[in-house]
């Protein structure tokens, strides 16, 4: 293929793919972006930036290139300006989109089947997600790191050349810091040279010991977890998740939940069938003919998807991004073979392209343009406490109306601290109105306490906007005039520990709250509101500095209701603690419990004076 | 290999271009607060919507709010209220989905502590809660009522929400 006709390839598959996502490059920040962002706000030191840039995150990722550096670097240069960063998701994904053809043209011998490739992988819908979420940059990005690396596998299968066989180590070792799913690489190298080019198979064993290695690394760093979401199940399940993503692959598993003609709804349902008949018939013509290079783009297919099939009870649409490459590319290769047969064989290639264009691009569109909406508001919601801080300064913030889907995709995730800004919170009883998901979090903990916004609103310390418009809106005199007739001053189930607000629910033994902590003495007491009993579990975060390990570890003895429970050692320094302890089956009071905490000994720094114990952040109660 | 170095610096060139810190744009809030509590309040309009107090879910459609089983609002008086009563009113549908579910549903309420009539609701679709309520029962500006359902579907029934009715419009009608 000359030189021109690939750029002009190129520039089609790039148009079509920002025709196809344009609201994702307008996209604000939602949910984990938020926790992204903040990374840096914590790092002081280098070795604290060598933490938060390597150290293993949620689920064990460790993404350095797509997530770490990238959220914090591009933070410290641009701040919450959403546009630099989807600017680069673009640019990424139209590299990957030039790295495709070029492979295609290779692997399948066809200039339509390159052309055909981008196009058909642009319009799945699996890349939805990944084009309009900033925290999905790592399928973007690891989708760049395989096909860089496959692609220089390539050169060097043509050339011989040995820089190509390094330039593919390289990109394929870098590839590690993009997403976990790059230790599939030698898989698709390895099954490349089986197929097409057998005389290289053998230097591509090696890539398998630096996957095998990794692999150990990441499984030391971070062990897998064996209940929730993200357990892994080796059983009868492998087949019918992977049957799931073979179906969700043609992208039109969400088309019926779309408004769209009930003709295309059904178009959508049989779509994946007709496909999948149609890549079986142009495999098995071909190995029939000894074409064994036909099955390099599925097992890219099977390589990519086989990490996640043990996820069993965590299928998402999006894992289905980079796989889904591999189909766009026998797709695009059973078009060009049908091309060239009579005008039956022309006409079922435009029908099947058409109609999986037709049914998986309009849900790729939907799912970029929900991501646009939801980021807009959210973006809508945080900003706008930017103003209201600007012209309340001081003042806590009080948001009602948040609504369950901007709890989530905007608060959850505490965006307003990358603003510096501390005291935002729900009104009380906005939990009630929001759907709980226990395992993203607790919306209580974001809940001001009823007593402490009836106090705040009679000081006039505090400013309350309703948040169920696009815009928020000041009802600070309309909630004063019905707070009293709303509000009862109940306990909470929670304490944030170093917010004044929640001062009333302190006993005797503590001192003023500092930097988001409040420190006790030997003995301290609190009390916890019990909205509905059995279960429960009172749940305790802390900090313990260095100082008050000099003599060894810590004990910190809790009672609850005046039960005593055996005493837990706090031992690592510098470092947050948390524990937690069963509720006595049967409570003294109805709607509360009393805590006593003690530690077996105080530390009295010079130039402080006071007798601390340790210093906590949260207390909650709360079902596991 | 050229080509390859040629993309991966114009990607960082693209990525780089907007490489000055911009200032975080601003989203202005509206500060010119509503004087007083609405008599009469739709679930679609964000204006009044703190005054659908407890059990409301986010506005849908721009019109109407599902409840939970239990769900508050606070109204305002509507004047002379306190001399002549008023008349309570609860516009709402009532989803196929919970009637097929859970059958007649009943509709009680509490209007500032005191129990008003309940009514049996056995028919899906547009319903209408209404009862007088005397002058005595207003004893200041406003009035907080609230509403439960004997039954609703719960959740994880048909969705993860608890779902009750959906609501229109609450109003106090003057007399």
């Amino acid at each position: 293929m000359s030189r021109s006709r690939f750029f002009v390839l190129w520039l089609a598959a790039s148009l079509f793919c920002l025709w196809l996502y344009w609201p994702g490059m307008k996209c604000w920040f939602q949910q984990d972006d938020f926790a992204w962002l903040g990374l840096g706000l914590n790092v002081h030191t280098p070795a604290g930036l060598l933490d938060a840039l390597f150290a293993p995150k949620a689920q064990g990722t460790i993404r350095p290139w797509s997530e770490r550096a990238f959220f914090m670097g591009f933070f410290a240069l641009f701040g919450l300006d959403a546009l630099p960063y989807r600017i680069l998701v673009f640019t990424t994904q139209v590299a990957n989109l030039g790295l495709l053809i070029a492979i295609s043209r290779r692997v399948t011998g066809s200039t339509l089947a390159a052309a055909l490739a981008p196009l058909f992988w642009t319009a799945n819908a699996a890349l939805g997600l990944p084009m309009s979420w900033t925290s999905a940059y790592n399928q973007i990005l690891c989708a760049t790191f395989l096909l860089g690396a496959f692609y220089c596998l390539l050169r060097w299968t043509e050339s011989g050349a040995w820089r190509w066989y390094a330039a593919q180590w390289t990109v394929f070792l870098l590839g590690f810091g993009a997403l976990e799913i790059n230790v599939v690489y030698p898989a698709i190298a390895a099954a490349y040279a089986l197929l097409a080019s057998r005389r290289h198979f053998v230097l591509t064993l090696p890539l398998f010991a630096a996957s095998g290695a990794y692999a150990i690394l990441h499984r030391s760093l971070a062990p897998g977890t064996r209940e929730g979401p993200y357990a892994m199940h080796f059983d009868g399940s492998l087949l019918s998740t992977l049957a799931t993503y073979w179906y969700g692959a043609f992208g039109t598993a969400r088309l019926a939940s779309l408004e769209v003609p009930p003709w295309l709804s059904a178009a959508g349902l049989v779509t994946p069938w007709i496909l999948s008949a149609a890549l079986g018939a142009f495999l098995a013509v071909r190995l029939r003919r000894g074409q064994w290079a036909v099955l390099w783009p599925l097992a890219w297919f099977l390589a990519v998807i086989g990490p996640v099939l043990p996820l069993r009870d965590h299928i998402s649409d999006y894992y289905n991004a980079i796989p889904t490459l591999g189909l766009a590319v026998l797709g695009a290769w059973v078009f060009a073979a049908a091309w060239e047969m009579r005008l039956a064989g022309k006409a079922a290639a435009v029908l099947a392209a058409g109609l999986y264009l037709a049914t998986s691009a309009p849900v790729a569109r939907a799912t970029v343009r929900y991501n646009f909406e939801r980021s807009r508001a959210v973006r809508n919601l945080v900003l706008g406490v930017a103003r209201a801080h600007e012209i309340h300064p001081g003042k806590v913030i009080l948001l009602n109306g948040v609504g369950t889907d901007r709890f989530w995709a905007g608060m959850n995730d505490k965006p307003f601290r990358l603003l510096g800004i501390g005291d935002v919170w729900l009104t009380p009883g906005s939990e009630s109105t929001i759907q709980a998901f226990p395992a993203l979090g607790d919306v209580n903990q974001f809940v001001y306490p009823a007593a402490a916004t009836l106090r705040a609103l009679r000081e006039h310390r505090a400013v309350v906007y309703e948040a169920a418009g696009p815009r928020l809106q000041n009802v600070t005199q309309t909630y004063a005039n019905m707070a009293p007739l709303r509000l009862k001053a109940t306990l909470p189930g929670h304490i944030d520990a170093g917010n004044p607000a929640f001062a009333d629910q302190l006993g005797e033994g503590w001192y003023q709250a500092e930097g988001g902590y409040r420190w006790m003495a030997k003995r301290a007491s609190l009390r916890l509101g019990v909205a509905s009993p059995g279960g429960l579990r009172l749940f305790l975060k802390g900090f313990c500095p260095t100082t008050q390990l000099s003599g060894g570890p810590l004990h910190l003895q809790v009672f609850i209701d005046g039960q005593a429970y055996p005493p837990v050692a706090v031992s690592r320094p510098d470092e947050e603690f948390s524990f937690s302890f069963a509720l006595p089956a049967v409570l003294k009071n109805k709607d509360f419990v009393e805590v006593v905490l003690e530690v077996d000994r105080t530390v009295v720094p010079p130039a402080d004076g006071r007798k601390l114990g340790l210093a906590f952040g949260n207390f909650a109660l709360r079902r596991p | 290999m050229r080509r390859l170095t040629l993309l991966a610096t114009a990607a960082l060139f693209l990525a780089a271009t907007p490489a000055c810190k911009r200032q975080t744009a601003k989203v202005e809030t509206i500060e010119n607060e509503q004087p007083q509590l609405a008599s009469a309040i739709s679930a679609g309009d964000p204006a009044h919507a703190v005054q659908f107090v407890q059990g409301f879910y986010d506005i849908e459609q721009g019109s109407w709010r599902w409840t939970r089983g239990k769900f508050s609002l606070t109204l305002q008086a509507p004047p002379g209220a306190a001399q002549k009563g008023a008349a309570l009113e609860l516009k709402f549908s009532l989803p196929e989905a919970v009637v097929k579910k859970v059958g007649p549903v009943t509709l009680s309420a509490v209007f500032d502590g005191n129990p008003l009539p309940s009514e049996k609701y056995g028919k899906d679709g547009e319903q209408v809660y209404q009862r007088d309520i005397p002058a005595g029962l207003f004893r200041g500006p406003s009035v907080n009522i609230e509403f439960s359902l004997d039954k609703f579907l719960a959740a994880g029934a048909v969705e993860e929400r608890e779902l009750g009715i959906i609501v229109q419009s609450a109003a106090l009608l003057a007399k």
